[in-house]
């Protein structure tokens, strides 16, 4: 699939740490406005490769390119100011401050403008509970609410790329179920997004193209609703049969 | 009675200053954790720089502040871009480590630079006592502290209004949050201590008008740990309330113990205060109680 109309290209990109390597020689394409999943078990280096491409590690080879550029080396303040921004796992709440604050944070990128009124209607239409939760510290919200922040945050910044690593991750069901259906409307303002998930079904199911990840390594690649029918998807991640 | 309230307005003052001095410590703690042995030293420095404008320059004392305020400015980015980057991964025992080497090269390098130099710096005019209710207040003392207290105010109009405070509010809060919004590291740090830096000119040289002279203005920095410990370590709020506890402390001591056992004890309590709150409640009146590894 990798073709040179992309916006995201990782060709052959290989990360470690220390002696252990995560990722090897991964190459995968993140086409514009389009959701893309990869998949794999824990330690397959899927959160790796996501905090390679923010500048977080720096990979031992291989080249990241964004809209033609290469962004290996870059600091991470000089990624995000490309609009490529990741929320890690875990979420990253700045738990004392509010969630306007952490909302105004997540439109730092813009540079000195300090009017961020279209990016807040942009997150209020999506997220409407946090508009009335925008006096309260992001600290004091539920498990949801704080990564329905954690995702508003980053729209704040009006990314070309998102990176999501487990969304999903200690949520209840019904929750897991709100988020994924907001993820694919992300998409309409021109937002790419690459979403790491062990819930293979629920990713699946909202990209377009996926990647299995495998000890480093891509073992499986193609349209989504493909890869949700092959019978070695079906029985390593999908826990049929 | 009298003689109380002239103890405890008078405490206040001086703890006017300290709260200005010991944000300048706090600021540093609260965005890298960094523990800065060395405020005592940063304040000597930014009132010789200030004395030195005045004396060696002859630019008055207006001309001497911002010579001084360019000057430490200088010191924090040449500290950050030679010292601190050349850290950047070593562990923040180093970093600590550094400070009081800081501190010392300060010391060593002020007494050679500024030879010569009275490190004193005049009033720019001289005030009668004043009596408010029957109480004598030390007018400089007042001046020094309504100083003081306004540089607090604005200091925090900076950390909440603005956006540079914003983002060392966050990086405070968590670094890789804030470096994940695009905040940069390195560029916040330097202003840090480029504010320690302006901090220091103020407060050594509003210390330096009420103690009367440039002498012993690094012993300031010992004010700072009893403050800090007492409001906890990385709350604003709690340091401001330290400051003027200690203050009153001090003055309470230097007023009714200091002529029984003959002198001193005055620079002893806080220490005492400060031993008693660790066993007590270590992370400070104000401190959050969880201590996290850093």
């Amino acid at each position: 699939m990798p073709d040179s109309s992309a916006l995201l290209e990782v060709q052959d990109l290989h990360v470690s740490y220390g002696r252990i390597r995560a990722v090897q020689g991964v190459s995968i394409a993140v086409p514009d406005a389009a959701v893309v999943a990869l998949i794999g078990a824990n330690g397959a280096g899927k959160s790796t490769l996501l905090r390679a491409i923010s500048g977080l590690i720096r990979p031992r080879r291989g080249v990241i390119r964004f809209l033609g550029e290469d962004l290996v080396g870059l600091p991470v303040h000089q990624v995000v100011r490309r609009r490529v921004v990741h929320v890690p796992e875990g979420r990253g709440m700045l738990a004392r401050m509010s969630v306007l604050e952490n909302l105004r944070l997540g439109g730092f990128a813009h540079g000195g403008r300090t009017d961020l009124a279209p990016e807040l209607d942009r997150v209020w239409a999506l997220f409407p509970v946090l508009r009335d939760r925008r006096g309260q510290l992001a600290g004091s919200l539920s498990g949801g609410e704080q990564q329905m922040l954690a995702i508003a945050r980053a729209m704040m910044a009006r990314p070309r790329l998102l990176m999501l690593d487990e969304p999903s991750l200690g949520l209840a069901p019904l929750l897991v179920r709100e988020i994924f259906r907001i993820i694919p409307r992300l998409t309409a303002a021109g937002t790419a997004v690459l979403l790491v998930e062990q819930n293979a079904r629920m990713a699946l199911q909202c990209a377009a193209h996926a990647y299995v990840l495998q000890t480093g390594r891509v073992v499986l690649s193609g349209r989504a609703t493909d890869l949700l029918a092959a019978p070695e998807v079906q029985r390593a991640y999908l826990g049929a049969g | 009675m009298e003689f109380l309230a002239f103890l405890v307005v008078d405490g206040l003052l001086v703890g006017a200053i300290y709260a200005l001095v010991a944000l300048a410590f706090v600021v540093v703690y609260k965005a890298s954790g960094m523990i800065n042995f060395a405020v005592g030293e940063w304040m000597m420095l930014g009132s010789r720089m200030v004395a030195a404008g005045v004396h060696g320059l002859g630019v008055g004392l207006g001309g001497g502040l911002v010579f001084a305020c360019v000057g430490m400015v200088a010191v924090a980015m040449a500290f950050t871009r030679v010292v601190l980057r050349q850290l950047f991964s070593q562990s923040l025992l180093t970093l600590i480590m550094v400070t009081i080497g800081l501190g010392i090269f300060m010391r060593g390098s002020a007494a050679l630079v500024f030879a010569g130099l009275p490190g004193g710096i005049a009033r720019p005019l001289p005030l009668e006592p004043l009596t408010v209710l029957g109480v004598p207040v030390s007018a400089e003392k007042l001046v020094a502290a309504a100083i003081a207290g306004a540089c607090i105010v604005a200091l925090s109009w900076f950390f909440r209004g603005s956006r540079t405070g914003l983002a060392l509010r966050a990086i405070a809060n968590d670094q890789q949050v804030a470096m994940s919004v695009g905040i940069d590291l390195d560029r916040h740090f330097a202003i840090t201590w480029g504010l320690v830096g302006v901090l220091s000119v103020l407060a050594g040289t509003l210390w330096s008008f009420v103690t009367g002279g440039g002498f012993g203005v690094e012993l300031l920095g010992l004010k700072v740990f009893p403050i800090v410990i007492v409001g906890g370590l990385d709350s604003f709020p709690g340091t401001i309330v330290g400051a003027f506890a200690i203050g009153i402390l001090e003055s309470l001591t230097a007023g009714y113990v200091d002529p029984v056992v003959g002198g001193g004890f005055s620079h002893v309590a806080s220490y005492v205060v400060l031993i008693a709150t660790l066993f007590v409640r270590p992370y400070g009146l104000f401190g959050r109680t969880e201590i996290e590894p850093r």
